[in-house]
């Protein structure tokens, strides 16, 4: 593909997704709207053209904007439904290859700023843009190399009980990190 | 009505008879009053009647024992038991309760979303007779701390009534399986939800709230078991006319008198937020006409950024019924700095103490005490460690506070590390059980302990408040469960089962035929000589065992017993999908003490019955 059809191509996507979004606001069910008051947007699942996948993250996997996803996966308190480092709780853990509504960074910017049925609240209306896809860019740090501040195991755990069978083989004592 | 109810007769005649001749010798005859149990040793009475042959409340009975009479299963022959019934609901989540039998149908509550099913315990394979949908909000099920569980029903004026997650409660007709009433108890919005099982007292349905993570306020409600009306509210913080605390108000320790603790022992509005909820089980003295119950953690979990002994968080509570107004209230642990809820179970005896007759009212807590009160006045008599314990040394009789261990305080930015037990408490919500034969306690028993941080937590209404980082793992000694038999007179342990890799999560049931069932997070029930600890039988079941087994007769003069099969609860959670086995902080730290579990058992929906 030339880089005139590209640009044409990402041009009609932005349109269509422009459309989409001006679309919504004549629905029963506008979209989310930041606390600035400007609408937040809603993006396709695949942002795909041609076979060519761009990011729409504005932030994709910067170490300061994962560092600040932390932060305000704590601040926001999605630490209480999905755990203090994202393994699960009242909400589904973030650390498994387990999606419900899509691993991409547009459906999980998505889930955040729409809301799921089963509890997930609507972010959207509540916190700006760029926060949510820090927050993407964290949950998307979840068990690599990049993760900020990865949970440790408990310092005693192998010592306390050494009965306590793994799962591999039973009744083998697990060995396991020490926090130091 | 049929065969059952003659049935019934003939067998409820000879405890009856001896019901009323000890009744009679007092003031006022009939039903509730303590009574002598057939085979109860000396001067060991009960709150009349026991469970009978039906099981129509939660725990069977009024005073919380789980002990039912029924002999026809035995010591002798519990070997024979064997599945005679298996019902599948299709809900896949944490079975904490027990079903009900009234007559000759019994009700299973499911957990979310909460439908309530009868089956016909005439017909052979027990059959569904009709499944009733409440439809709750779906959106309760991200307000729920610890799985979307729910902890069973009551029968009362002809109805069955229960909670359901989205802060309601309801009213069934018990034979057409069609709702009477439905009121709004809770806002679902800020969090509040219900999990617990509703008790029925003279036409008086209680019902406690849950949500002690999501910064709720706790609160008992009183509601009209004919229409649902809502009587009366007693919350467990904020000033004295919202608890309703008055002029009979005498608790008695220096420390839980004054006024309007409930909002001066918090930083200001705290108490808003201040948790106190009453999610576990209620009992009743019908002599004595008051009702008892416990409250939940105090909210936030970050005890550094709430000063002061934030009442009546971790509370006991005696109430008048018809008033709701306090007649006592014991803070087992003022300033909760360890999630130690205290809604366990207040399991009423009448027994010879330390040479005189005293009411007792028994809680083994989470705090990893089996407290002894006596239930007239509030006193604490008797406080004694059944696991290892290291955020206190022991209990002050004398003014009714624990000897902490200042080591062991968790604060901002740190971890505390070996706490013992661990925020889900050395037993958690599970009951146990008391039996009159033996004089023993049954306690499934929790061998957890914890690292914990506080941490900061915005308050965001209708999400999580905790404000604290846990791990959790097994406690010292090469076992995580123990299955124990306490001797109440003695204070002390009498025999025990250890289990070595889990928890033991469900909730036990003593009878008169000399046992005590339990079942295993991975998936065993179990039939224990009550005198020895011999297990005399065991079955495996498809899913680990986190509710309570309960024991009835059918309508062929047969006795049964019946359990849950469907693992879940706050701990039972890490072997859902959901939780990740690679984060020990996932599940509320629970994960550290319980990742095996994924391999041990999967998540079920069965109801299994068993006769010899």
């Amino acid at each position: 593909m030339s880089s005139a059809n590209k640009h044409i191509a990402v041009l009609l996507f932005l349109i269509a997704g422009a459309t989409y979004v001006i679309g919504c606001h004549s629905s029963a069910n506008p979209p989310p709207v930041a606390a600035g008051g400007q609408p937040i947007g809603v993006y396709a699942p695949n942002s795909s053209v041609n076979g060519t996948l761009y990011h729409l993250s504005p932030v994709d996997d910067d170490p300061v904007s994962v560092q600040d996803g932390r932060r305000l996966f704590v601040w926001y308190n999605c630490s209480g439904c999905h755990g203090t480092h994202g393994g699960g709780a009242i909400g589904p853990s973030l650390r498994d290859p387990v999606w419900r509504y899509g691993s991409s960074d547009a459906q999980i910017f998505n889930s955040i700023a729409q809301g799921r049925p089963q509890g997930m609240p609507t972010w959207g209306a509540k916190i700006p843009e760029i926060q949510i896809w820090e927050l993407v860019a964290y949950i998307k740090s979840l068990g690599t190399s990049r993760e900020p501040d990865p949970p440790l195991e408990p310092a005693d755990e192998a010592v306390n009980n050494p009965l306590q069978y793994s799962s591999t083989a039973p009744g083998t004592p697990i060995a396991r990190s020490r926090r130091q | 009505m049929n065969q059952f109810t003659q049935f019934r007769c003939c067998w409820l005649a000879l405890p009856f008879v001896a019901a009323s001749v000890v009744t009679f010798a007092q003031a006022k005859p009939g039903v509730g009053m303590t009574t002598a149990i057939s085979g109860a040793l000396a001067d060991v009475h009960l709150v009349a009647p026991v469970a009978d042959g039906q099981w129509t409340m939660p725990a069977g009975d009024y005073g919380n024992t789980r002990y039912s009479p029924l002999d026809q299963i035995n010591s002798g022959n519990a070997g024979n038991l064997h599945v005679v019934g298996k019902v599948s609901t299709g809900i896949f989540h944490g079975y904490e309760g027990s079903p009900l039998v009234v007559g000759s149908t019994l009700y299973i509550v499911t957990p979310f979303p909460n439908d309530l099913i009868a089956i016909d315990l005439t017909k052979p394979g027990f059959p569904v007779k009709w499944r009733f949908h409440p439809n709750p909000e779906i959106d309760a099920m991200g307000k729920a701390c610890c799985d979307v569980v729910n902890r069973g029903a009551s029968f009362a004026d002809g109805k069955i009534i229960y909670n359901t997650l989205d802060a309601h409660t309801l009213a069934v007709d018990a034979n057409t399986g069609k709702q009477v009433w439905k009121t709004q108890v809770g806002d679902l919005q800020n969090g509040e939800t219900l999990t617990m099982a509703p008790v029925v007292v003279n036409n008086i349905v209680f019902v406690g709230n849950s949500g002690g993570d999501f910064g709720v306020r706790g609160a008992l409600t009183a509601l009209d078991a004919r229409t649902g009306k809502i009587l009366w509210k007693a919350y467990s913080t904020g000033p004295d006319s919202d608890v309703r605390i008055g002029p009979d108000f005498k608790p008695f320790y220096a420390k839980d008198q004054g006024k309007n603790l409930g909002v001066s022992t918090w930083t200001p509005d705290q108490w808003q937020r201040g948790g106190g909820t009453v999610w576990g089980w209620i009992s009743y003295d019908p002599e004595l006409n008051l009702i008892y119950y416990g409250t939940g953690n105090a909210g936030v979990w970050n005890s550094d950024s709430r000063p002061g002994d934030n009442k009546w968080s971790v509370t006991i509570w005696a109430r008048n019924p018809e008033t709701g107004m306090a007649k006592w209230a014991y803070q087992i642990e003022p300033h909760d700095s360890y999630n130690y809820d205290e809604v366990m179970e207040n399991i009423l005896v009448d027994m010879p103490w330390q040479g005189r007759m005293r009411k007792l009212l028994i809680h083994p807590g989470r705090t990893g005490f089996v407290f002894v009160m006596d239930r007239e006045t509030g006193e604490l008599l008797s406080a004694s460690e059944f696991e290892p314990v290291t955020w206190a040394a022991g209990y002050n009789l004398k003014n009714g506070e624990p000897i902490r261990n200042p080591d062991m305080v968790p604060h901002y930015g740190q971890y505390t590390e070996h706490i013992c037990p661990s925020a889900t408490g050395a037993k958690e919500i599970v009951p146990s059980a008391f039996s009159p034969k033996t004089g023993y306690l049954y306690i499934p028993a929790h061998n957890t302990c914890m690292d914990f941080e506080d941490t900061t937590a915005n308050y965001i209404a209708g999400t999580p408040y905790v404000g604290a980082n846990v791990r959790m793992y097994p406690g010292p000694g090469g076992y995580q469960g123990e299955f124990i038999a306490w001797d109440v007179a003695h204070a002390r342990k009498v025999w025990s089962i250890k289990e070595p890799y889990f928890p033991v999560y469900s909730g036990v049931l003593a009878t008169g035929g000399d046992l005590a069932f339990y079942g295993t997070m991975d998936g065993y029930f179990r039939a224990v000589d009550d005198r020895t600890g011999k297990v005399l039988w065991q079955f495996k079941t498809p899913s680990g065992i986190v509710g309570n087994p309960m024991t009835f007769t059918g309508p062929n003069g047969k006795q049964y017993v019946a359990i849950y099969s469907g693992i879940g609860g706050w701990m039972g959670s890490v072997d859902f999908p959901d939780v990740s086995s690679s984060d020990p902080y996932a599940a509320r730290g629970a994960v550290g003490a319980m990742r095996d579990i994924k391999s041990a058992t999967h998540p079920g929906d069965f109801l299994y019955v068993f006769s010899e």
